[in-house]
């Protein structure tokens, strides 16, 4: 367990800045995500983290001791990789007992350890299989377990659930936050995907081309996101963002025209998410286009309209039905969220 | 029909290929179990004998000591060229140091030039050494030669393996020796046993240093078989004979490396 201090850390190739100049503190025991596309140098600040990228310019500190210098295998560090880095000569099971091996257990222990381990990720019946005998997913478990076999003072996950079909995700997605419950040890996690940086994540640091552009709880990145940028990245469906002008305390765009709290400015881009919207009979409704589609995804019914260019996305409910290309009409939920931002710099307007 | 063609096409060109390739070679195989006066004959039709190795190992021939010498030479060279060249190959492949492409370049510029002419300087510094007509002037020499290539084919071995499952031991705390010894050396083994059967028969066959530089102590396979032209005219038979000797090791070889290469193929990496 320990605390990671980045401190104005860069990366750059050549001249091809990776990660830009910025400083970062991830808490005693916390689990932090980076959230990002793909690109935007996340695997990059995991591995200067782990020793494995030399920084360019910066400090790196855990628990307090610069490490800048030390080898990987002096930071007492556990990593999965994101394309899990396993040994192919080895059995399932030497995979996994290959660190306590290095760190001296002994045999007895080790075993005994890779069992426990082994049941954690559901492997307990693969252990004498060679790597280039198991699936992707199981491949990726094996690579888990390798992790988790030992308590490092920090753990490194690089998109370790990727490749995991949609249903396995999930449960490992529980067991990997009832592990960081049970251990408590600090965690750095990189995933694009934003519903896994959610529900995992105690903050999360959303990156782009390199930077920080927000760094925050989950709840706070969804209820208040500080650009356009992750206003589009965070939720699913994405927010609907729509371009516009505040004129005399209102919002106007093609369709639309709500009440915001903003004086009078040109370039505005309204964001609301899809589910603070709700479904309209009414003709004075202050979101008004055409139907375009209707998607059914079980629980509810995904609602696309259009008015002119823009399109408009609400999540209504399941048994929801009308004609397409009819007039539509959305309304704001009591106590839903208006985000505006400066449509030429992206930045939040409001709160 | 046209997929038949191609196919008996195929046959017909692989046969033609062997035959052109192993028509010598059986000739030789079958000169050497003739006796003297059957060795000009085409006719398949003799009495074979092992005479003729009988003789190659013994007086004036003396085949035994220029196997030995053979043997000692390939075995020391390769025990040497391998080890060395693994590292060279493993730093080549990982390391990006300065001047990096550069240093490698220069390695493999040595295989550019033709050894006529550095033979002579070779001569007369191990002349001015007292070594030679040595194995061990013979080892140093082949060494020289032997050792680019192999770090040269290592490195492709090594270039190959991906870096991951390295990473991955280094965080789980091991060395960067430990990581060669316990990743590395056993993902590259079919390769790096591969290049040590090709670096063997490099210093098996050679012949241009070994007859300048050997005179009666140090001579080698390929060296002694010019002894069986005389004055009385090419001994074919014993020539064969000792021919035999010089490639059933390399046949054998052969063979492994085929085993070998096709496991180190299907083994690969997991991506
Ligand atoms: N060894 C390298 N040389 C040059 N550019 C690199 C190298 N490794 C990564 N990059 C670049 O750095 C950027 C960040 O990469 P990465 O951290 O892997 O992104 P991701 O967020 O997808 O994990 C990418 O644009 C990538 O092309
Ligand atoms: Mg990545």
């Amino acid at each position: 367990m320990a605390e990671v201090r980045l401190v104005d850390i860069e990366k750059r190739y050549g001249s091809f800045v990776a990660v830009a100049k910025q400083s970062l503190t991830i808490e005693n025991g916390e689990f932090l995500v980076l959230l990002g596309p793909s690109g935007c140098g996340k695997t990059t600040t995991m591995r200067m983290i782990a020793g494995l990228e030399e920084i360019t310019a910066g400090d790196i500190l855990i628990a307090g001791e610069r490490v800048n210098d030390k080898p990987p295998k002096d930071r007492d560090i556990a990593m999965v990789f994101q394309n899990y880095g396993l040994y192919p000569h080895m059995t399932v099971g030497q995979n996994i007992e290959y660190p306590l091996k290095l760190r001296g257990v002994n045999k007895a222990t080790r075993q005994q350890q890779v069992q426990d381990t082994a049941a954690k990720v559901e492997l307990d019946a693969l252990l004498g299989r060679r790597p280039s005998e198991l699936s992707g997913g199981q491949r990726q478990r094996v690579a888990l377990a390798r992790a988790i076999v030992r308590t490092p003072k920090i753990f490194l996950m690089d998109e370790p659930l990727s490749n995991l079909d949609a249903k396995l995700r999930v449960t490992m997605r529980a067991e990997l936050k009832h592990l960081h419950h049970e251990l408590g040890v600090t965690t750095v996690y990189v995933t694009h995907d934003q519903m896994e940086a959610m529900t995992l994540a105690s903050r999360v640091a959303v990156m782009r081309e390199g930077r920080i552009v927000q760094l925050d709880t989950p709840r706070k990145i969804y209820a208040e996101p500080a650009d356009l940028f992750v206003a589009g990245f965070i939720g699913s469906p994405s927010m609907n963002l729509v371009n516009g002008s505040v004129t005399a305390g209102r919002f106007r765009a093609e369709g639309i025209d709500v009440p915001v709290d903003l004086p009078d400015r040109d370039s505005v881009v309204l964001g609301i998410r899809p589910e603070e919207l709700d479904i309209a009979t009414d003709s004075s409704a202050p979101v008004a286009g055409k139907l375009y589609a209707l998607e059914l995804t079980g629980d509810s019914t995904l609602v696309t309209m259009r008015m002119g260019k823009t399109s408009v996305c609400a999540r209504g409910p399941a048994d929801f039905e009308a004609a397409i290309n009819e007039p539509c009409y959305l309304t704001p939920k009591a106590g839903a969220r208006f985000h505006l931002f400066d449509r030429n710099s992206g930045q939040r307007l409001d709160g | 029909m046209k997929k038949l063609l191609t196919w008996w096409g195929e046959r017909a060109l692989l046969v033609l290929i062997s035959v052109v390739v192993l028509f010598p070679i059986s000739w030789m195989f079958l000169t050497a179990f003739k006796q003297p006066r059957d060795a000009y004959s085409t006719s398949l039709n003799f009495t074979p004998t092992l005479d003729n190795f009988v003789t190659v190992f013994s007086d004036p021939w003396n085949l035994g000591s220029m196997v030995m010498n053979s043997v000692i030479v390939a075995v020391v060279t390769v025990a040497i060229a391998v080890p060395c060249a693994s590292l060279a190959a493993y730093s080549f492949s990982r390391f990006r140091v300065r001047g990096r492409k550069f240093l490698f370049f220069l390695i493999l510029s040595t295989q550019f030039i033709p050894a006529v002419v550095i033979v002579l300087p070779f001569f007369l510094m191990f002349r001015s050494l007292g070594l030679l007509d040595t194995r061990l002037a013979l080892i140093i020499v082949n060494l020289a030669i032997v050792t680019p290539f192999v770090i040269w084919m290592i490195k492709g071995f090594i270039d190959a393996i991906p870096t991951d499952s390295e990473e991955a031991a280094m965080i789980d705390g091991a060395s960067r020796l430990r990581v060669i010894k316990d990743i590395v050396l056993p993902m590259a083994a079919p390769g790096i046993l591969t290049s040590s059967i090709f670096c063997f028969i490099l210093t098996w066959n050679e012949f241009l240093f070994a007859l300048i530089l050997s005179r009666r102590d140090a001579v080698t396979l390929p060296v002694g078989l010019v002894s069986f032209r005389t004055e009385r005219g090419d001994l074919w038979e014993l020539m064969s004979a000792a021919g035999v000797m010089i490639t059933v090791p390399i046949f054998i070889m052969a063979l492994l490396i085929q085993k070998h290469f096709t496991r180190g193929m299907t083994a690969g990496a997991v991506k």
